[in-house]
């Protein structure tokens, strides 16, 4: 059985456009504070989005709905694109972004980001994320937004590598309950 | 080993932290456990979903203005070029005539009922999917039109090389476009499309991308501004995905 995410990707594999646009119609606002809170400059945000709608308009053949949502196939590639160009800043120099992780685990945000940006941090947590108790959340954020490994991970917060692989493991199931609507 | 480690380094994966050996381990067992895949799976949807969470903000009509544009520009999009490519298949085509035009109006008329039938049926279940039926009817009701026309020719293509089991049939009209209808073809390999060539005095012209369903069907709509003099010769080859400006790929089917 077809979901409506799913259905849009085929008809946009075919090539209809019109299926595009009800597609970012409905994602864009979802991934746009997803991306923001990654990247935390609305320009730079605005840049990933569009890689990344455009991925998915050339790569929409290729969505298997048998190897993940429609939602999962969104969020992967915008993930992936937003630690690149978090990266990619920071190679440049260009611009200081302040690394999300030093941010979320309370280090002092550096001067000279973007104060609407931070102003709307609040916001930009998710609020199934909001579920989670602050050394959970802490684990999921360094994992999935900051793009750090299991041992990067262990190195930051000082724990054994065990312990970081298995607060990883709670930490989801607690929030798959947060996302299972009851 | 037993399992359960397994069910550990499926969570670290799907947060995207697993590393070193771990990673090796966990990509070296994943491709033959089927419990590990589902695992993956259900924890990075339960990600998405949480991540998507947040309160939706909509980005600058910009950023969507400048998506639609490229998006237009993928299709049709193909300059003019000359290749001596189109010099093998350019003979002026006879029109097939296995068909007349009134045969296969009812064909088409036939089958407009039917999809009007499926319409019905999946209006309750999905207003998306409905919305593709409907484009597709409009599509039959096009071809059907312009077989009313009597300088409406029908052209049967044939499968070509390792898609000779492909068929297509193009119902054209040098004034007002075409419609062409595939079928046996098989879905285009990742990073790939399917493109339609217009051949005429040699010279192809892109006349659209194309992708098939599952089953291998496919309707393309050809615009008339595509369709600018006589057209001797329709081929259809696989071109990475956004299109060429010249034919580079291999033909899968072919006008006489
Ligand atoms: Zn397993």
């Amino acid at each position: 059985m077809g979901t409506p995410g799913g259905d849009l990707i085929r008809v946009m594999a075919a090539g209809d456009r019109d299926a595009f646009a009800r597609f970012y119609d409905r994602y864009a606002p979802l991934v746009f504070p997803f991306v923001l809170r990654i990247v935390r400059d609305r320009a730079d945000a605005a840049d990933v989005l569009q890689d990344v709608f455009w991925e998915a308009w050339r790569g929409a053949a290729a969505y298997d709905s048998a190897r993940g949502t429609p939602e999962a196939w969104i969020i992967t590639r915008a993930r992936t694109r937003a630690i690149d160009r978090v990266r990619a800043v920071r190679r440049r120099g260009e611009t200081f972004v302040a690394p999300v992780d030093e941010a979320t685990v309370g280090a002092p945000t550096p001067p000279g980001g973007d104060a609407a940006v931070r102003a709307e941090e609040r916001q930009l947590v998710a609020s199934a994320l909001a579920q989670l108790s602050q050394a959970q959340r802490e684990i999921i954020e360094l994992a999935y937004y900051s793009g750090l490994t299991q041992r990067e991970i262990a190195e930051r917060l000082e724990q054994p590598l065990g312990t970081v692989k298995t607060r990883i493991r709670l930490a989801l199931a607690r929030l798959r309950e947060a996302v299972t609507p009851t | 080993m037993s399992h359960e480690p397994f069910e550990t380094l499926a969570a670290v994966y799907a947060a995207g932290a697993l590393d070193g050996d771990d990673l090796a381990q966990f990509e070296a067992h994943l491709p033959g456990c089927a419990e590990c895949q589902a695992a993956v799976r259900e924890a990075q949807d339960t990600l998405a979903r949480a991540m998507l969470s947040a309160r939706p903000q909509t980005p600058l009509p910009a950023v969507r203005e400048a998506l639609v544009r490229r998006v237009e520009r993928t299709r049709g999009a193909g300059r003019r070029a000359w290749l001596t490519w189109a010099a093998a298949t350019a003979v002026v085509a006879a029109v097939a005539a296995g068909f007349t035009a009134t045969w296969v109006a009812v064909r088409y008329e036939a089958r407009l009922g039917q999809m009007a039938r499926e319409t019905a049926a999946v209006k309750e279940r999905l207003a998306r999917n409905e919305a593709a039926l409907q484009e597709q009817v409009a599509l039959y009701r096009g071809a059907v039109e312009l077989l009313r026309d009597p300088a409406t020719r029908v052209v049967d293509l044939r499968g070509q090389g390792t898609a000779a089991s492909a068929s297509g049939r193009m119902i054209w009209n040098d004034a007002g476009g075409g419609h062409l209808f595939v079928a046996g073809l098989p879905p285009a390999p990742a990073g790939k499309t399917y493109a339609l060539w217009t051949i005429s005095g040699g010279t192809p012209r892109a006349a659209g991308l194309f992708g098939v369903d599952a089953s291998g069907r496919s309707a393309h709509r050809i615009a008339p501004e595509v369709a600018r003099g006589a057209v001797g010769v329709f081929a259809v080859t696989l071109e990475p995905e956004g299109g060429t400006p010249a034919p580079t790929g291999p033909i899968v089917l072919a006008s006489k």
